[in-house]
């Protein structure tokens, strides 16, 4: 099987004020194509910090972090934008551009990799579908639930084909019927379309639907157990 | 990003912020339109003056009046009216003219001019005017406007002749008029040779009204003007040195006029003016450019000012959007994308205000150019009537000012805005 991350004693320091803090003291592991896994762990345990690596939003102080064969520390900041474009980043408080429609949120996702607007605008409206949003494509995100906006921020976050969808907190900020709903849908995507996904969270019963659980502590992994 | 992506989202964030949006086109606005309206109006100026010229100079004349020439430069000059001798006393003479028809053989003719400022004085009418002293039929020969519109320019005429321009007839130009041809008046004039200076007058009879010549009477025929024979000027003034000789020549030529100017001042060694249409021209062309570029840097600094609004609404702009920006390079748009969305915002808020201050500078030249021409400003003597002229030019440097200035003042907020990571906008509420 091919690896889609692979990290290798992963470390990041960060400068608080004039206090350097360990966030990540060595990291390893790898994600596999079809991959269903769930990071848990206490806050402080380095959860976010490692989301960022994986989502090569930030780079790591030492160590190596492959992504789909890539190693993020040796990318320039071009570079770092393209890759960015194969991970789809599902933020915990959504992330939405407010002035933006549903689709038009999905949309810009799309036209920020290139695509033409009218295969922009088919596959928005594809995608909204999938997460049940067919009918409210129009509503700006105000104008939207939390479990609404979280699905419209996962019709985004598929938008351009990634290779994992990378979640934070999915059902951190939507009530437990929604949660369920959610859990559902990102069950599925795994089952059916075959999405690699990865996503941090503190909800048992969520992290009981992966396939791997992993267990932080204190910035390191403290288990990696398939379930 | 697509170029059409990029400006589409610019927009939408235009949109979002109408009202600050708004306020800042306003700004660059009010600078265009000061700078179109005064490019308009001294462009408009420029071209009256130098239509004026053309008529109250003749391109083959030449003036030559008293003065030092420094050295020896042929466009620089001053014009010393009313005063017939330089500081250094040397003064030219009426009877020097047939002395300067004989330097060259592309003379034609030299007629003298007396002039000195003046009042008219009739039953209906107080006025300043310059009085000028000529032959009357050699300065008809020189000059084709030197023709009466009503009454005749009598080719011997009496000590007591006079005739008088158009506007000393119709001040208004309205048709109205308050001295006509037969009429008697009072001219008075000041004699500045005596001391204490004393004010000396006479009774003339008007035997012609000229037709309205426009322009500037650099020597030429002028509708401010009041003539009288050269001789009656000689006794009236009590000397007969002339204020001007105007030399007629062959041709238009600059070689001929080159070479004609150096004979007549080595001939009054180098203690003589000599004027060309050619180098009053230039000298008013560089004069009018001068207004430009001091009038066009005052409007100039007012769009300066609109682009450091300009710069401080992109920097609490970009705070504000400091997460949007985050999540846009968090889906993977470049840096350089995120810099030309700022800088689209720039461009469309700057070629909105250009348009609007090109149209606000067009209709404010002319409402300038009505004020003046209505003479609200210059008393009952009515105005001076510029056409502003809105040339492409005008246009294109507009646009350009409009566009470059909010560019370069959003440069900064943009690139700012594009060195953002990711994580750290991310985290910003």
């Amino acid at each position: 099987m091919t690896a889609i991350i692979e990290a290798v004693d992963l470390r990041k320091t960060y400068m608080m004020g004039k206090v350097p803090v360990e966030a990540l003291r060595g990291v390893s592991f790898r994600v596999n194509a079809g991959d269903f896994i769930a990071i848990l762990g206490p806050s402080g345990s380095g959860k976010s910090t490692l989301l960022n690596l994986i989502g090569a939003l930030d780079k790591p102080t030492s160590g190596v972090m492959r992504i789909d064969g890539v190693n993020v520390s040796k990318l320039n900041d071009a570079r770092l934008s393209v890759l960015r474009l194969k991970i789809g980043f599902v933020f915990q408080s959504f992330n939405l551009i407010p002035r933006l429609s549903a689709k038009a949120n999905v949309e810009l996702a799309m036209s920020i990799a290139d695509m033409d607007a009218s295969r922009c605008s088919r596959r928005a409206v594809k995608l909204l579908t999938i997460v049940g949003l067919k009918e409210r494509m129009g509503h700006k995100p105000a104008e939207l639930s939390g479990g609404q906006q979280q699905r419209v921020a996962i019709a985004r976050a598929l938008a351009n084909n990634p290779k994992f969808l990378l979640l934070d907190e999915p059902t951190g900020n939507v009530d437990s019927k929604t949660a369920n709903e959610i859990m559902a849908l990102i069950y599925k995507l795994n089952k059916e379309n075959g999405v690699s996904i990865i996503m941090v969270t503190h909800d048992q019963k969520l992290a009981g639907l992966a396939k791997r659980t992993i267990n932080m502590f204190d910035g390191k992994i403290q288990s990696d157990v398939v379930n | 990003m697509r170029a059409v992506n990029v400006l589409s989202y610019s927009f939408s964030a235009i949109k979002l912020r109408k009202f600050r949006s708004a306020l800042t086109i306003l700004g660059v606005a009010i600078g265009i339109t000061a700078i179109v309206a005064l490019l308009s109006v001294t462009q408009g100026l420029q071209a009256t003056i130098t239509d004026d010229l053309n008529q109250g100079l003749s391109a083959n004349s030449l003036i030559v009046m008293p003065g030092s020439s420094g050295q020896g430069g042929d466009s620089g000059f001053s014009i010393g009216i009313g005063s017939s001798s330089d500081s250094s006393g040397f003064s030219l003479y009426n009877n020097y003219t047939s002395q300067i028809v004989s330097l060259s053989p592309n003379i034609t003719g030299a007629v003298a001019v007396m002039q000195k400022f003046g009042y008219v004085e009739s039953d209906s009418l107080n006025r300043s005017v310059t009085i000028y002293g000529v032959d009357y039929a050699t300065y008809a020969e020189i000059y084709g406007t030197f023709v009466a519109e009503s009454g005749t320019i009598p080719l011997n005429p009496k000590n007591d002749t006079v005739i008088i321009g158009s506007r000393v007839s119709d001040p208004r130009q309205n048709g109205t008029r308050f001295i006509v041809p037969g009429d008697e008046i009072n001219l008075l004039w000041l004699n500045a040779t005596s001391f204490p200076t004393v004010n000396e007058n006479c009774t003339v009879q008007v035997s012609g009204v000229l037709d309205t010549v426009g322009g500037f009477g650099m020597g030429g025929p002028s509708d401010t003007g009041v003539y009288i024979p050269l001789s009656s000027a000689e006794s009236f003034f009590g000397t007969d040195a002339c204020d001007m000789i105007i030399v007629t020549l062959t041709n238009t030529d600059k070689a001929t006029i080159d070479s004609v100017s150096s004979l007549i001042r080595e001939h009054f060694e180098n203690q003589v003016l000599v004027i060309s249409a050619d180098a009053v021209q230039s000298v008013v062309a560089s004069i009018i450019s001068t207004i430009e570029l001091f009038l066009g840097g005052i409007a100039a600094i007012s769009l300066l000012v609109a682009g450091v609004s300009i710069m401080n609404i992109m920097i609490v702009s970009l705070i504000e959007r400091t997460r949007e920006i985050g999540i846009l390079k968090a889906l993977g748009m470049k840096s350089r994308t995120v810099l030309l969305i700022f800088l689209g915002e720039a461009v469309i808020i700057g070629l909105i205000g250009s348009i609007i201050g090109i149209i606000g500078g067009w209709v404010l030249a002319h409402g300038v150019s009505w004020v003046l021409s209505s003479g609200l400003l210059t008393g009952n003597s009515g105005g001076f009537a510029i056409k502003p002229l809105l040339t492409p030019t005008v246009v294109f440097v507009a646009l350009i000012f409009g566009i470059g200035v909010t560019v370069v003042f959003a440069l900064y907020p943009a690139w700012s805005a594009s060195k953002l990571k990711p994580v750290d906008a991310l985290r910003h509420e």
